[in-house]
């Protein structure tokens, strides 16, 4: 309090008029119809949202998320209930690789066989150049047609 | 017991790549196999049909020129027909062949007969004909070399390779409990011992 004794009396006189005055005054606001005069996309469009996500320290308010209690929240067994399992099926390659990867054992036995047959080509090739004493010629030869392979890239070209 | 898987540069690796000579002649002795049985069993049929329909037996064997007609023609279309339509016969599919052109594209019906003309001309000069998948750079036989095609490996690696990964994490799973509280690794056990 003001020790000025006229000072102080002013002041609570002050005091008194503006408990009584501010009510009234907020009472007779129409606070719908200022709200209706402002111009919220202007005044959106001033700010600087950039900026303001700059301004946000994501690790922190990621660090106050609480995962665990959101997951928990979820019900997942209704989320599954809502996937259409065969149309996931039918869209992606999904399918065909579970049918794939289901098979017998005489389409593994195949894979095999397949790859020993690669590697005796390998050895019968090797074999047929070390005979004709063309090794080192050979690294420069195509292996595959050029659609299905990439030329070979050699020091020399 | 897991088998290891076959080694990823001899399967997926090699998708594209000029076929070799052991795996083209397992593939041809394949296709010989199922021609002739195809074709035994096709006269075994006629014959049955014959004998139903008219009452008298009728064996082709008596006729050995027929048969030999009927025999290159039945071989002509087994061989042309499938290389038109995919580019591989039955036990090129098996072992994971396929003809194209040089360049690497699909092969036509006019090479696919072509082609099935010439492997009956190399046939008939086997002892040079066949050299090429050897020593040739392109690995071409004379059947190749006057049809203008290659032949590939050309099978889904990569769904191999997945269907070994899914059977080993299978086998991951199914960790048998050991006898003094460790777990025992199929895995671990499988590199243990290769």
């Amino acid at each position: 309090m003001s020790p000025n004794p006229v000072g102080a009396r002013m002041e609570q006189l002050a005091q008194a008029l503006a408990e009584r005055i501010v009510p009234m005054v907020i009472e007779a606001i129409d606070i719908d119809a200022l709200i209706d005069r402002v111009d919220i996309d202007k005044v959106v469009s001033r700010v600087d949202v950039d900026k303001v996500i700059s301004k946000v320290d994501v690790e922190k308010v990621i660090e106050r998320v609480d995962v665990e209690k959101i997951i928990d929240r979820v019900d997942i067994n209704a989320i599954v209930e809502k996937i259409n399992i065969d149309a996931l099926v039918e869209q992606t390659e999904l399918g065909s690789i579970i049918a794939r990867s289901t098979t017998g054992i005489l389409t593994e036995i195949l894979d095999v066989i397949r790859a020993q047959g690669v590697g005796l080509d390998d050895f019968i090739f090797r074999w047929g150049n070390r005979l004709t004493g063309r090794r080192r010629r050979v690294a420069d030869w195509p292996e595959g047609p050029p659609l299905l392979v990439e030329p070979k890239v050699t020091a020399g070209s | 017991m897991t088998v290891s898987a076959p080694a990823a540069e001899l399967t997926v690796g090699r998708q594209g790549h000029y076929a070799g000579a052991v795996s083209r002649l397992v593939a041809f002795g394949a296709d010989v196999g199922a021609s002739w049985g195809l074709y035994t069993l096709g006269i075994a049929l006629f014959n049955t049909s014959f004998k139903l329909v008219t009452g008298h037996s009728y064996n082709l064997t008596n006729h050995q020129l027929l048969a030999l007609i009927i025999l290159g023609f039945w071989e002509f279309i087994y061989f042309s027909y499938q290389w038109a339509v995919s580019g591989r016969t039955l036990g090129m599919a098996i072992f994971g062949l396929q003809v194209v052109t040089t360049e690497g594209a699909h092969i036509g019906v006019r090479q696919a007969i072509l082609r099935t003309l010439s492997l009956a001309l190399s046939l008939m000069f086997f002892w040079f004909a066949f050299w090429g998948i050897i020593f040739q750079r392109e690995r071409r036989a004379l059947d190749d070399l006057l049809a203008g095609t290659v032949v590939v490996y050309s099978w889904d690696a990569r769904a191999a390779r997945l269907r070994w990964m899914a059977r080993t994490e299978n086998a991951m799973h199914r960790r048998v409990p050991h006898p003094i509280g460790r777990e025992h690794d199929p895995e671990r056990g499988r590199h243990a011992a290769s």
